[in-house]
């Protein structure tokens, strides 16, 4: 009966998970990294762990790494971040970078410049 | 009925004395027609074609290109009753305030008049075109109640509408040529030509005005017209040519003095696949893609840059469409799932869609029709368009897109992936919207514009151009209804002025 239960819960775990995958497979997205991986330490996880999707993150940041001549040094930039996120979420840095316009493109997307950053630390710690 | 005439079958050496001659059968020509019947003036219209296509006298039409591609010249426009309507698509849209004014950073911008001046005559315009009722950004409480409007928020960029030249029947949309040719032989004071090319403007003793207009059949037969007044409509690049080619008594042609006959030329360059927009939400209305029944009204939604934006960001108007669902790559869907995450939304289910648009370009002195030593088969010189694009133009654009990428995440509704990065990528996709424009442009000061505000061509008392290559800029609204408001206009003009 205990087994039964116990199976039935990882059936149901399992199945929860096929089915988010389905959910987000509607455009191939990829499975949120926190159901499937672990990174490696960094001295700025304070500031990436505010990426819900780090592996997502890597890839744009690693397209906005290879589309600028100047490369940015990881100490800098993580200071940088850390100053402009000081007591304030992802989200509202976000919505502030998009009032003010400060926007960056990689390849062509268009996205908000601290959000960016942010992915290009995430990929240079990856 | 007024039956129309066959100028291949008039003697040779007739000549006609009609108070108003308009050559040109195009949708400029027929308005003005319409607009003049029942008056006491005896006009008369001189079409190049017949009621159907003629290979023969579509290679009239021939001409050379060089620069920036382009659709030859032959391919470009429709010469026969009805000119370019016969393969129009029927999309309608009004000038908008801004387009009227003198922008510093826009070279050679501002009308004689503002919007307010056209206005009386959109009415009558949209009738004629069969748009149905006039909504257009009127039409947004009502089709957001139909469908949820993909949210954007505050910024440049808003959602107008186009609408169209409604069907009926088989015929979609309004082909001025078919569906007024009845209309005209019941104008007692009209007689129509069929087949009747004009070859020549001949001037008066002391080119203040013309004297005659030569008219030419492919069958070799001339006919002589003198018209207390003429307008020429027969299209902005044919206008040109027929009035550069006639330079038996001033050298540069009739109303070039100022070398500016033929200057300015322009089009709406319609760059395809220009950029990727993401639905988080996944579907968009249909709106979007095609024009939908509303009503007695096709309509179809479109991102224009606001008045104010293109103050503020400097840039010119642009209509964005949606056009056709795309599939993502892998860094692509990872772009969208950072920013989706971000701004807190849910893009499980988004979709990604091609985005097409319409461009207005600067105004260009160097994009120009010069005459070529090549002659047609009725002895006009042939035309080598010059094309440019610069590229501050596509650099106006990308600003105006970006913004709404902006707006969209600002609404956590989507973003934009800008998919032209060189002037290589947007040559590359471009396409033109057959829309000729400025060649004969529209200024108070004879130094900077062929014809008056009343579209009379500087110098000349008798000879007016119509149609939109009298537009100094050229918004990026589809010129149709728009210029036959200006013919309208110049209707009421002329009526007073022949009176």
């Amino acid at each position: 009966m205990s087994e039964r239960r116990s199976f039935s819960r990882r059936a149901v775990t399992i199945g929860g998970g096929i089915a988010l995958a389905l959910g987000l497979g509607a455009l191939g997205l990829s499975v949120p990294s926190l159901l499937r991986k672990r990174y490696r330490a960094s001295a700025y996880d304070d500031l990436l762990d505010d990426l819900v999707d780090r592996d997502a993150a890597i890839k744009v940041g690693a397209a906005f790494r290879a589309q600028t001549a100047a490369k940015p040094e990881p100490q800098a930039l993580g200071k940088a971040l850390r100053h402009r996120l000081e007591r304030r979420t992802l989200a509202d840095v976000t919505g502030s970078d998009l009032a003010q316009s400060r926007m960056l493109e990689v390849k062509g997307w268009v996205m908000p410049e601290t959000l960016v950053l942010l992915s290009v630390l995430a990929s240079e710690e990856s | 009925m007024n039956a129309f005439v066959d100028a291949r079958a008039v003697p040779a050496g007739t000549i006609l004395e009609p108070d108003l001659a308009i050559v040109g059968g195009g949708p400029v020509g027929i308005t003005l027609a319409l607009a003049l019947a029942h008056t006491p003036l005896r006009i008369m219209l001189f079409e190049s074609g017949g009621m159907d296509f003629d290979p023969a006298t579509q290679a009239l039409y021939a001409g050379t290109n060089a620069g920036v591609r382009y659709l030859p010249l032959d391919a470009s426009r429709m010469r026969y009753l009805g000119g370019s309507t016969n393969h129009w698509g029927g999309w309608c849209r009004p000038l908008d305030p801004i387009d009227f004014e003198k922008r510093d950073w826009v070279a050679h911008s501002g009308w004689p008049f503002g919007i307010e001046t056209l206005k009386p005559y959109f009415a009558r315009a949209q009738s004629l075109i069969e748009a149905g009722l006039w909504k257009y950004d009127g039409a947004t409480p009502q089709m957001a109640a139909l469908a949820p409007l993909l949210k954007l928020g505050d910024g440049g960029v808003y959602t107008s509408w186009f609408q169209f030249s409604k069907t009926r029947g088989d015929v979609l949309p309004t082909h001025f040529g078919t569906r007024y040719a009845d209309d005209l032989k019941r104008i007692p004071n009209l007689r129509l030509y069929l087949h009747a090319n004009a070859t020549a403007l001949k001037l008066s003793p002391n080119a203040a005005g013309i004297a005659a207009i030569e008219i030419a059949t492919l069958n070799k037969k001339a006919i002589t017209v003198r018209p207390r007044m003429a307008v020429l409509a027969m299209g902005a690049v044919e206008n040109a040519r027929l009035m550069l080619a006639s330079n038996d008594v001033e050298a540069a042609g009739v109303g070039n003095r100022n070398d500016l006959v033929g200057r300015y030329f322009a089009d709406h360059p319609i760059p395809r696949d220009t950029a990727t927009l993401v639905s988080f939400a996944g579907d968009i209305p249909g709106y979007y893609f095609n024009p939908a029944v509303f009503g007695a009204t096709l309509i179809r939604a479109t991102f224009a840059p606001t008045d104010e934006f293109k103050r503020t960001h400097r840039v010119l108007g642009s209509l964005t469409t949606v056009e056709s669902p795309v599939e993502l790559g892998e860094l692509d869907k990872a772009a969208v799932v950072t920013a989706a995450l971000a701004v807190g939304a849910d893009a499980s289910n988004a979709k990604a869609f091609s985005l097409g648009c319409g461009l207005e370009l600067e105004p260009d002195p160097e994009r120009r029709l010069t005459l070529t030593d090549q002659r047609d088969a009725l002895g006009l010189p042939r035309l080598k368009l010059t094309n440019r694009v610069s590229d501050s133009d596509f650099q106006r654009y990308r600003d105006t897109i970006k913004e709404l990428g902006r707006q969209l995440l600002t609404a956590g509704s989507g973003m934009i992936r800008l998919n032209n990065a060189t002037r290589a990528a947007w040559e590359g996709a471009l396409d033109w919207g057959d829309h000729h424009l400025g060649t004969t442009r529209m200024h108070v000061d004879p130094k900077q514009g062929v014809v008056d505000a009343d579209l009379r061509v500087h110098g000349m008392s008798n000879l007016f151009v119509a149609g939109s290559g009298a537009f100094p800029t050229y918004s990026a609204s589809n010129p149709t209804l728009n210029l036959l408001a200006l013919t309208l206009r110049l209707a009421d003009h002329l009526r007073t002025a022949l009176r």
